[in-house]
């Protein structure tokens, strides 16, 4: 094509076209801080762990009854097993992060580069969905916790009629779905604005095996 | 020992800096622009040098990171404003080789090659760097076949957004 070659002629004879950078003027750029997504998703994702390690212990922290009733439920071996359950998926999740932000290298190919970073994203991503089933199965066990171990909620439970427990049903899974949505949709928003060229890019390269 | 290494570095940046400058050049379409990419692949250049072993040329090794920094890892800052246009800082008229028409194909030329998406122009970059289909293969990540039948259609995507 003749125009390429005419461009290709005058780039690579327009070498001195641009400010020409001093050894002074690159010294400190090297110590400047970085913008890349790479970056800002490792924020997010330390946010993340705070965030949900916060949303459970912020309550026994700062609730006396709260972590009365929460020591009385640390006597039922279902409650201590997801507990646990819940720490080692912490830990897991700390471990695959640490070793998929290793992975990722400016060095690589393109397609690849992208790859590490869409896995890290993965990663993310499965420990909020884990967050969030966690959440949303808490509300009918804490629930079931209270009937057993609250006379006083078990004898309004037994006493209601079956419009009133539809009702009560109905309402505690509407509000559950709803935090959860909105939760989600944040979430959406968040990965969405920052890895929208990401996978717009990608996607390109990956058309092309097609 | 960091000190050597950061001296080595900016001694070999300083003088390869011509393709970081080309990077940006095909990414941003302002001064401001320019700087703020020229910075971050500087510094992501910066963070990989320690590994980088001198198997490969400087120059190439460059090329990757400053490819990557512009398509995948580089987070456009918001502080921008996007007003001055580069058009008149990029074409210095040169007195002696002034050639109204040429001239004029060559603005026309690098303002499609701007509408193209960034694979795109990550191909037609290492296209006007006289790279061959293996290295930009290598560099993408895709098949030589497919850096081939990408660049035909890169070069007649130029031409029906030249002459549409």
């Amino acid at each position: 094509m003749d125009e390429l070659e005419l461009l290709k002629k005058d780039w690579q004879s327009g070498e001195t076209d641009f400010k020409s950078y001093t050894d002074s003027d690159i010294y400190p750029m090297l110590h400047r801080k970085s913008s890349s997504i790479v970056k800002t998703l490792f924020y997010i994702s330390i946010g993340e762990l705070v965030f949900w390690l916060l949303a459970s212990v912020l309550p026994y922290m700062l609730s006396t009854t709260f972590r009365e009733k929460l020591d009385e439920s640390y006597e039922n071996p279902l409650f201590i097993g997801i507990s646990i359950f819940s720490y080692l998926v912490i830990l897991l999740f700390i471990y695959l992060l640490f070793r998929s932000y290793k992975g990722i290298s400016s060095t690589d190919s393109a397609k690849k580069l992208m790859e590490s970073i869409l896995r890290t994203r993965k990663i993310i991503k499965f420990y909020v969905i884990f967050n969030l089933t966690l959440f949303f199965l808490s509300i009918p066990l804490s629930l079931y916790f209270e009937y057993q171990d609250n006379p006083e909620f078990h004898q309004q439970i037994v006493e209601a009629s079956t419009t009133q427990m539809l009702v009560f049903y109905a309402v505690s899974a509407f509000t559950a779905g709803f935090i959860i949505l909105i939760l989600w949709l944040f979430y959406r928003l968040i990965y969405g604005i920052l890895l929208k060229r990401l996978n717009r890019n990608y996607k390109e390269l990956k058309k092309l095996e097609v | 020992m960091n000190k050597e290494l950061e001296h080595s570095f900016v001694e070999q940046l300083q003088k390869h800096q011509n393709i970081v400058h080309k990077v940006c050049r095909l990414y941003t379409n302002n001064a401001d622009a320019h700087n703020d990419l020229f910075q971050e692949i500087t510094i992501q250049l910066w963070k990989a040098y320690p590994k980088f072993r001198g198997d490969s040329k400087f120059s190439t090794w460059m090329y990757r990171v400053g490819l990557n920094t512009a398509i995948t890892l580089y987070r456009k800052s918001k502080r921008r404003i996007n007003t001055q246009e580069f058009e008149n800082v990029q074409f210095k008229i040169k007195a002696e080789e002034y050639d109204d028409t040429e001239e004029q194909q060559l603005k026309l030329l690098y303002k499609a090659v701007h509408q193209l998406n960034d694979i795109e122009k990550a191909l037609v970059f290492l296209y006007l760097e006289d790279k061959d289909y293996r290295e930009i293969s290598e560099t993408l990540g895709i098949t030589e076949v497919n850096a081939r039948v990408k660049m035909n259609r890169v070069k007649k995507k130029l031409k029906t957004i030249l002459n549409p």
